[in-house]
């Protein structure tokens, strides 16, 4: 069987010699491959370009607060850091006998330092113990020593048993102190 | 037959069909560039993007360090300010203590611990002792017991013990 053939025939309206109804049908045409390809290919691209944008604005927005925050929080433990330079410093130092022995000689007359045992302190800490035996004229020696021990190089708490003694003219004192040290730092014994 | 004019080649496209195809050509060149161009754009954007996400969390990391060490610096003033304090405390202890004791009774030695006081010292009586010594230091310990041993002379050595209570307490704190 064959197959009915179908012929399409344009009228044609020709005006100056140009061929109206086919420039018609090439503009709509056009105008239909425009509308397909703005569907199909340029608003998935907007679509794309527009969410990277935003989420690269956003992205950067937050570099900017983040770097912002971490700028404060810099200045902010620079100046704790200057603040508390010696405290920092003496947490680091580790104890040296001669050293108090030398410090404490304008208070009192230190005989023996013994030391007795090391103990971490709040995880970060280590916390040891000396007994001091030492002479001194009078009580007031004892306060003075007290008072100034915050600018020694060490940290050093005077601590339990305080033993005062009375001997001829002096006065024979025992007291216990106790050195704290970060655990993390490196000794630094070349600072004595 | 002869015929004076050449023949025309038939063209395959008349010229105002080539004009469109032409122009078809040009808008799907102009718009498949755009798009091409907007999507370079949006890579940029998606690798610049990338570069400040890692930057966020090369900068979280450090600023969790730093608010550790600033955490660690506050620790180690907390506990230099408090080490400070308790020595001041132990300092007015022990003054507090020397103050105590009234002109006719003499101290020969005390030994000052978290939670005792032993005092030795020599008294002329015992109601000197008594009077002036006991009621201060039964007004801040719980307990006091005291031995007395009589000297040569008539007065009086003696032995005071004092305790607190609580182990958390210190004496005259």
């Amino acid at each position: 069987m064959k197959l009915p053939s179908i012929k399409i025939k344009l009228p044609k309206l020709k005006i100056y010699g140009i061929d109206v109804i086919k420039n018609a049908l090439f503009f709509a045409f056009y105008i239909s491959m425009t509308l397909f390809i703005i569907a199909f290919i340029i608003a998935p691209s907007v679509k794309i370009f527009k969410n990277e944008k935003n989420s690269y604005f956003l992205s950067k927005q937050e570099f900017d607060n983040t770097k912002q925050n971490y700028q404060h929080i810099l200045e902010q433990l620079t100046k704790l850091q200057n603040q508390n330079q010696q405290i920092l410093n003496a947490f680091k130092r580790n104890f040296n006998e001669n050293n108090f022995k030398l410090f404490a000689k304008n208070y009192m007359n230190i005989i023996k330092i013994t030391k007795q045992k090391t103990i971490p302190y709040k995880n970060q800490f280590a916390k040891t113990s000396y007994m001091i035996t030492a002479q001194i004229k009078s009580p007031k020696n004892f306060y003075d020593f007290i008072n100034n021990i915050k600018n020694y190089k060490n940290i050093i708490r005077v601590y339990f048993p305080i033993d005062f003694e009375k001997s001829n003219k002096e006065i024979n004192l025992t007291f216990k102190i106790e050195t704290y040290r970060l655990l993390t730092a490196k000794a630094e014994e070349k600072a004595h | 037959m002869y015929s004076f004019t050449k023949p025309k080649k038939k063209q395959f496209f008349k010229e105002d069909t080539k004009l469109w195809l032409v122009f078809y050509a040009i808008s799907v060149f102009l718009y498949v560039s755009f798009a091409l161009f907007l999507l370079v754009k949006a890579y940029f954007y998606s690798k610049n993007n990338q570069i400040y996400n890692q930057n966020i969390i090369t900068l979280n990391t450090k600023i969790s360090s730093l608010t550790l060490q600033k955490e660690n610096i506050k620790l180690q003033k907390t506990i230099y300010e408090d080490i400070m304090v308790k020595n001041s405390l132990i300092k007015d202890s022990i003054k507090n203590l020397l103050d105590l004791i009234p002109d006719p009774i003499t101290l020969n030695k005390f030994l000052l611990k978290k939670d005792s006081l032993i005092i030795y010292g020599i008294t002329p009586t015992k109601d000197v002792y008594n009077l002036l010594m006991l009621p201060p230091l039964e007004s801040i310990f719980t307990k006091t017991d005291t031995t007395f041993y009589q000297m040569p002379n008539g007065w009086y050595k003696f032995k005071s013990i004092n305790k607190l209570k609580g182990n958390n307490e210190t004496a005259f704190n």
